[in-house]
């Protein structure tokens, strides 16, 4: 099966509020898939109506090509809510086993031992989950939601508030657990997105404002293109009006080179073109680079508050 | 999946100091209690001639008062004890576990109210010392001893099914235990309306609904099916609203 997950057309209403607005994005099978959005974008509502814990209002979710509200997701999603729901008073491996019976799960014991293993917590396993550091505690969130094997699994802003030692170690973790499961991962920050994830889906006060593979997205982005170019300093840039609208910005001036950055409106690759238009305009070039758009531009421009 | 959760719910209340305080002071204050009922009974005993010590009933002046003070100090002690069951939950934002598995709104909240009466024996069990003693001093009358139980156990039940409803309410353990308290409280005032002379018929319905003459009956032993049904429907009714709390998350 390609699509493991679809959200088709999904809104959530609150009295005199709409949470989120007709949301359609799709998860490939195997795929780390970020969803990104500011805080407040209706990340956090949107994952909890696929995992059930939130009806939608209007709209339809299949998980394994099979609507949500007919099946039961219980063995389907492990999820890690933003705030882990944890019981402080008890132990890590009593809470991870008491989660893995709720969840009829057969062999507790080898599968409690082998995912405190996989975590890295079977040295604190019988500490009391209160006494642990946030650390510890949002890799205890995480055991809850894998100790029943589920196929997909949903973490909700994981690295939120962790010290930058446990959000490499918890990336890595991510990235391992990818081998075996479809992710659904959300944040707010923008790098871990792109370092992890396959696809993205980019949410905005409610709404789906770009969704696909990260080369997709960037490519789609108005960012446009924008090449680096470096001529001889003794030399003038010729006129670009071929190109259509160019936006040209002089970056720096080195001891033989002046480097511009090129804005062209069109998103067609011109290299060829420009170079050509160039040496005939007599300019010699002393580099060229395409620059792909940052995410975080791409971001931003899509974010921007209108 | 009803027992895993009762244990871990049993575990977790002792596992926090509360219990123990609760216990400690339930069985403090039942002990005083019980103590200076017997002292009052064998002084009454003694200051009368005893042709007429017959007439002071042992099961009124001891067991009956004692019991009725035991509720009364249920009615504090477990809205403390329920306090917590829905609403750190809801602090904790932990309930979504329940609901990523199939567990259902009713299996929780039976799980819960059984871990809550769990406790609630638990104290009870300590106060069977008082007939020990009451036998070993020499007195045999335990005609109702089996029937008090009983009513401080349904009352028991009662309360903690109110109490935990109270919890779903809130986040804040205070305001659920302030609102189990006045509810409690709410359905021994209604018996008051019995006293309603101007409407007979309002004045009965006043005094079924409220739990006072039900408790009072089974305490002296009395057990009518109008009483169980009283304690089945009341429990029934606040677990069925809790489930329906529970469940607005749907909205």
């Amino acid at each position: 099966m390609d699509k493991i997950l679809v959200v088709d057309s999904v809104s959530k209403e609150y009295p005199g509020r709409a949470a989120v607005k007709n949301v359609s994005f799709s998860v490939k099978a195997g795929s780390i898939h970020g969803f990104l959005g500011p805080n407040g974008a209706g990340k956090s509502t949107t994952m909890k109506m696929i995992a059930g814990l939130l009806p939608v209002s209007s709209g339809r979710i299949e998980l394994f090509g099979k609507p949500i509200a007919t099946q039961d997701i219980s063995k389907l999603i492990g999820m890690l809510p933003e705030n882990p729901p944890l019981y402080l008073e008890m132990t890590v491996r009593g809470y991870v086993e008491f989660v893995a019976k709720l969840h009829q799960q057969t062999n507790i014991q080898t599968r409690v031992e082998e995912v405190l293993k996989d975590l890295s917590l079977s040295e604190v396993a019988d500490r009391i989950i209160g006494n642990l550091s946030k650390g510890y505690k949002q890799r205890v969130g995480l055991a809850q939601a894998l100790v029943y094997d589920a196929p997909f699994i949903i973490l909700d802003e994981p690295t939120n508030g962790l010290d930058p030692q446990s959000v490499v170690e918890l990336r890595e973790f991510i990235k391992k657990l990818a081998q075996k499961k479809t992710i659904l991962f959300s944040s707010h920050i923008l790098s871990e997105v792109e370092h992890l994830c396959d696809e993205i889906t980019i949410i905005h006060q409610g709404e789906v404002k770009a969704s696909g593979a990260m080369s997709v997205i960037r490519g789609a982005a108005r960012a446009g293109l924008v090449i680096r170019l470096g001529i001889s300093r003794d030399q003038k840039l010729p006129d670009l009006g071929r190109f259509g609208k160019v936006e040209i910005k002089k970056v720096s001036s080195e001891e033989i080179e002046d480097l511009y950055e090129l804005h062209f409106e069109a998103g067609k690759d011109v290299r060829k073109e420009l170079s050509r238009h160039l040496f005939e305009s007599g300019v010699d070039i002393l580099t060229m680079t395409l620059e792909s758009p940052e995410l975080e531009d791409i971001f931003l421009q899509m974010t921007e508050k209108v | 999946m009803i027992y895993h959760i009762w244990k871990k719910e049993v575990e977790s209340y002792f596992s926090s100091p509360l219990a123990y305080v609760l216990i400690g002071l339930f069985s403090l204050i039942s002990g005083v209690i019980f103590f200076n009922l017997l002292v009052t009974y064998s002084d009454g005993i003694l200051a009368i001639p005893a042709h007429m010590a017959q007439e002071i009933s042992f099961v009124d002046e001891v067991v009956v008062k004692l019991f009725a003070n035991i509720n009364f100090i249920f009615l504090f002690f477990i809205p403390l004890i329920t306090m917590k069951s829905f609403s750190e939950e809801k602090k904790q934002q932990t309930l979504d576990i329940y609901w990523l598995s199939s567990v259902s709104e009713w299996k929780l909240i039976l799980a819960k109210n059984l871990a809550a009466l769990t406790l609630i024996s638990a104290m009870l069990l300590l106060t069977c010392v008082y007939p020990l003693v009451i036998w070993g001093v020499g007195i045999r009358d335990f005609t109702i001893l089996g029937s008090s139980y009983l009513s401080l156990f349904l009352n028991a039940a009662a309360y903690i099914a109110l109490g935990i409803f109270c919890s779903t309410l809130t986040s804040n353990q205070i305001v659920a235990a302030l609102l189990a308290i006045l509810g409690v409280m709410g359905m021994w005032m209604i018996t008051w309306g019995g006293h309603l002379h101007s409407n007979y018929l309002l004045a009965e319905i006043f005094t079924y609904l409220g739990i006072s003459s039900h408790f009072e009956r089974i305490l002296r032993g009395l057990i009518g099916t109008q009483d169980l049904i009283y304690y089945v429907s009341f429990i029934f009714l606040f677990n069925f609203m809790a489930i329906k709390s529970l469940g607005k998350r749907n909205w």
